[in-house]
């Protein structure tokens, strides 16, 4: 008498027909879990510290690194903070559209990002070519640009 | 349309010129996991997705890693600055130096000039993304490299900032390839090729 293959002892769903990781799904695909809604997350200037807004995401190399910003000035790395808490919630909100809060603080910080800008330019000019400066001079051109070490000014800001 | 803003993702202030050091972090750059490679590989593949969510995070790591490439050379930059006699002869920098002097050259450390067949763009929707999954990876073990030969404090913290971007867009790639199963063929992903079937 043939015995009839053990395809499934405890049948609960057919296979093929569920989702990864159940043990119905089909298989032969990479499988990452999605990011939970709501994880936990560091405020904007932790994020830049860390390199990532989600500690649930931060893996690092070895022992935890404890070095410190070096000096540039603050409203640049206020607006760097910022400007990478933006991109970090638009790569989340790319695969997490419908996460409302994400969305809320999404808009936040572009607002306070608008504002950082505003302040930022004021004092060390332009990020943006389209900048008019109040002087109405040519300033885009200014040194220093980004690859350049920037003298930092005793009690400019 | 691309649009440049004035300054870094992340701020870097080398202290120390470092030529041979530099000579190593030059394959961020223009190696075969760099990022020249990274961001030519997501704004390329991004043409053929086929869903919404994909040709968004395409768009968004891939302009994200232009400014990984901006910070990679402003190392290398700052690493080479003022440069002695001397120190134009360390061993490792001088074999750059003699072609391309102080510029900053999408090359691997080990010479070969920067080659779009480090990149893979399938026009497949599966392929494509784990391609880039494992290009993320491959990132962050040139990372890890790149912390396990360097001993500068100034640029291993720009390093680790890059790395943890490596381990963020590898989760994002990997939602991404969930949310396209959720849309392909139910019971076999490969039944189809959505991009164009």
């Amino acid at each position: 008498m043939n015995q009839k293959p053990n395809m499934n002892p405890q049948p609960t769903c057919s296979v093929m027909e569920g989702r990864l990781p159940g043990t119905c799904a089909s298989m032969v695909f990479p499988y990452i879990p999605m990011q939970e809604y709501n994880s936990e997350r560091y405020d904007s200037n932790e994020a830049l510290k860390a390199g990532t807004l989600f500690p649930g995401l931060n893996l690092p190399f070895h022992a935890e690194m404890k070095s410190r910003f070096p000096s540039e000035p603050a409203a640049l790395t206020e607006l760097m903070a910022l400007d990478f808490a933006i991109d970090e919630l638009a790569l989340y909100l790319d695969t997490h559209p419908n996460d409302e809060e994400a969305l809320a603080l999404f808009h936040s910080y572009i607002r306070l990002s608008q504002q950082g800008r505003s302040k930022f330019e004021a004092l060390y000019g332009p990020l943006d070519k389209k900048y008019i400066s109040e002087d109405g001079k040519y300033t885009w051109i200014n040194n220093p640009w980004p690859w350049e070490v920037r003298e930092v000014q005793e009690g400019h800001e | 349309m691309f649009v440049y803003e004035k300054k870094l993702q992340y701020p870097i202030r080398i202290k120390n010129t470092n030529p041979k050091l530099a000579s190593l972090i030059i394959s961020q750059y223009g190696g075969p996991d760099g990022e020249l490679g990274a961001s030519l590989r997501y704004l390329s593949q991004r043409f053929s997705m086929p869903y919404a969510e994909l040709k968004g995070l395409l768009t968004d790591i891939g302009t994200e890693e232009l400014g990984h490439l901006e910070m990679i050379g402003t190392i290398v930059y700052q690493l080479t600055r003022n440069l002695t006699d001397e120190q134009i002869k360390t061993a490792g920098f001088d074999s750059y130096f003699v072609d391309h002097t102080t510029g900053i050259y999408p090359t691997s450390a080990s010479g070969s000039p920067w080659n779009a067949a480090g990149i893979g763009v399938k026009g497949d929707v599966i392929a494509d993304l784990t391609e880039n999954l494992a290009a993320e990876q491959k990132a962050r073990v040139t990372y890890d490299n790149i912390l396990r030969l360097s001993d500068d404090p100034d640029v291993n913290d720009a390093i680790k900032f890059l790395r943890e971007r490596e381990i963020v867009h590898f989760q994002r790639f990997g939602e991404g390839l969930r949310l396209a199963k959720d849309k392909m063929n139910e019971k076999n992903v490969y039944f189809v090729n959505p991009s164009f079937d």
